[in-house]
């Protein structure tokens, strides 16, 4: 494989990849499908550090891309937590009829 | 002048210093952790008092550092910055924490919300605030957002029983992950693009670049400030501000509409005038910020103009604040910094002020932050309404305090560099958001009629008087007193790191 040669093939991927997720979010109404749209986004953007990791020779990219897995499995803790606590209060899962507030 | 490189050195143990206030506050953040388990129900009371502990020796190494920093210098191969600038930010953010930590016990204990992981959520956030403020690589920034942000996320959901809470938690946790991703992307496209996610690295490739401006670069810049005004609520990335302040637990909301605005502010100046001020760069970049400041200012005050909830309202008065300090970074001089800096110390004293007196009030198992429930305060409790009072003048930009001088400062900086329009535009919806503060600060002093239902204020404690009174005079101090604060404002912008660019 030809890192050079790959790279915009790896960039554009990225980028189909991030809009997915990205309007995945805004389309999607299951706050859990929601949060795997946000997963995409953030593995797209994996894809990119990655590839210019290879692609300038430095390692910055590589352990940036590290740190972003770690951070994503934090927010998931936090997100899958507070999800099921919408859930045991007997509520739908549904973004929408989260509008208490705009009533 | 060409940017300054720090030389790539092997981090040594000398460079715990550089983080010390940091690495305090990370510590009482694990110490509160176990202490709660050792601490029963009636005494949590004390966990707050450890974390005061905790975050006064932090000020003290701040302190300390302010006089140790003389020659600002990164630590740990260019990653933090040791310099005043990040000092006076971890100051705000410290003497907010103390604030807010002080109003918590009394507030929590009321609405049935008193755990001990409370306090130490507010430590982990307040840690990554302060790393935020120091951060001067790409990586660390994204990290430090990430650990402030994810604290925060637990914290609006705090009140585990009540929708509302649960609401404003989720809104801010998926609104939050998007600006993420953005943030994210923003920063592997300037990483590609430059070779580098150190700050002073990425200054001074962009400077090598001279005229020739990629555009997956100037995509990066865009995403990467996407991303950064979320953080600061900025429109129209704001939209998850007023839901999310208005659900959360009012001293929550406290805490974090006023320290997560300085610490994003902290490092969107050191990004963007700091790093990315090179003319070619920022000709380009200007006309986003440019737009996004005065679509702030126009949205936060007129939305606010009809909200009933004095929660919504100080969050609307929040995004059109992030509007004005966003003319300090605009005008991309250090008069505009020393501005922004002058104009968040101000917002700090005197939004965590207005929001303890709502926390203050608060009643049984409810928030007390309608307009109805504030009629006739005047006449039950005249001192906390006078305090209300004041903090309501200073948002609205009278003198002689803290919010006039704010304003005064960042339209000067913005006629000083020749952005009149940016002026216009700051007078004309100040002018606007008097109304609206006015409003409930009349509120407060009208009778209640017959029909209209009174209610049960709590009293005051002892340390929410406190809180009141220090607010207070900071708000009137910061408004005549006004060199005290410019002084250390202006050391704080001189020797600010990456150097060399503007």
């Amino acid at each position: 494989m030809n890192a050079t040669n790959d790279f915009p093939f790896l960039l554009g991927l990225a980028a189909f990849l991030f809009s997915i997720g990205a309007l995945g979010v805004l389309i999607r109404r299951n706050p859990i499908v929601v949060f795997m749209c946000i997963e995409l986004m953030l593995n797209a953007v994996n894809i990119v550090f990655v590839s210019y990791g290879r692609y300038l020779n430095s390692e910055e990219g590589q352990v940036f891309a590290f740190m972003v897995i770690v951070v994503a499995a934090a927010e998931v803790v936090v997100g899958l937590a507070l999800i099921t606590q919408v859930f045991r209060l007997g509520r739908e899962l549904d973004v929408d009829d989260l509008d208490e507030m705009s009533k | 002048m060409l940017a300054v490189i720090p030389p790539l050195v092997t981090p040594s143990g000398v460079d715990i210093l550089g983080i010390l206030p940091e690495v305090i506050l990370a510590g009482g953040f694990v110490a509160l952790l176990m202490l709660d388990l050792v601490t029963s129900q009636a005494h949590r009371g004390r966990l707050a008092a450890f974390a005061l502990v905790a975050v006064a020796a932090s000020f003290g190494s701040t302190v300390w550092g302010w006089f140790d920093a003389g020659t600002p210098h990164t630590v740990y191969s260019g990653s933090f910055a040791y310099d005043r600038f990040g000092l006076f930010i971890n100051a705000i953010i410290l003497i907010s924490t103390a604030l807010v930590l002080m109003i918590s016990p009394q507030y929590l204990n009321r609405r049935g919300l008193h755990y001990g992981e409370y306090y130490s959520l507010i430590l982990a956030a307040a840690t990554g605030m302060m790393i935020l403020a120091g951060a001067s690589s790409l990586m660390v920034i994204f990290l430090a957002i990430e650990l402030l942000s994810i604290a925060l996320y637990i914290l609006s959901g705090f009140s585990r029983t009540e929708p509302r809470s649960h609401e404003a938690a989720m809104k801010y946790l998926l609104l939050g992950g998007f600006a993420s991703g953005f943030l994210l992307f923003g920063m592997a496209l300037i990483y590609g693009e430059t070779g580098h996610t150190q700050l002073a690295q990425i200054a001074a490739a962009l400077q090598n670049a001279g005229n020739s401006v990629d555009p997956l670069l100037m995509a990066g810049i865009a995403l990467l400030f996407v991303g950064l005004a979320f953080k600061i609520s900025a429109a129209p990335f704001h939209t998850w501000t007023p839901d999310v302040y208005q659900g959360a637990p009012t001293s929550v909301t406290t805490f974090m509409s006023v320290t997560t605005k300085v610490a994003a502010f902290a490092t969107l100046i050191r990004v963007f005038t700091y790093t990315l001020g090179e003319t070619t760069v920022y000709d380009r970049w200007k006309i986003i910020v440019y737009f996004v400041a005065i679509a702030s200012m126009v949205v936060g005050n007129v939305a606010a103009l009809r909200q009933n909830s004095v929660k919504r309202l100080l969050g609307y008065s929040g995004i059109a604040q992030a509007g004005y300090i966003l003319i300090g970074v605009v005008v991309l001089s250090p008069l505009g910094t020393i501005a922004s800096l002058y104009y968040l110390a101000a917002y700090a004293v005197t939004n965590i002020g207005a929001f303890a007196v709502i926390t203050i009030m608060a009643g049984r198992g409810e928030d007390m932050d309608s307009y109805d429930s504030l009629r006739g305060l005047a006449f039950r409790r005249p001192y906390v309404a006078a305090a209300m009072s004041l903090f309501l003048l200073s948002l609205g930009g009278f003198p002689p305090t803290a919010g006039f001088f704010a304003k005064f400062f960042v339209f000067a900086a913005a006629i000083h560099a020749n952005q009149v329009p940016l002026a216009l535009w700051g007078i004309a919806t100040s002018a606007v958001s008097v109304f609206y503060y006015l409003r409930v600060a009349l509120l407060m002093y009208t009778r209640p009629t017959a029909d209209q239902p009174v209610y049960n204020w709590s009293r005051t404690s002892f340390a929410g008087g406190a809180v009141l009174v220090f607010t207070g005079a900071g708000t009137l101090v910061l408004g005549i007193f006004v060199t005290l604060v410019w002084t250390i404002a202006m050391a704080a912008q001189h020797g600010i790191l990456p150097a060399g660019v503007i």
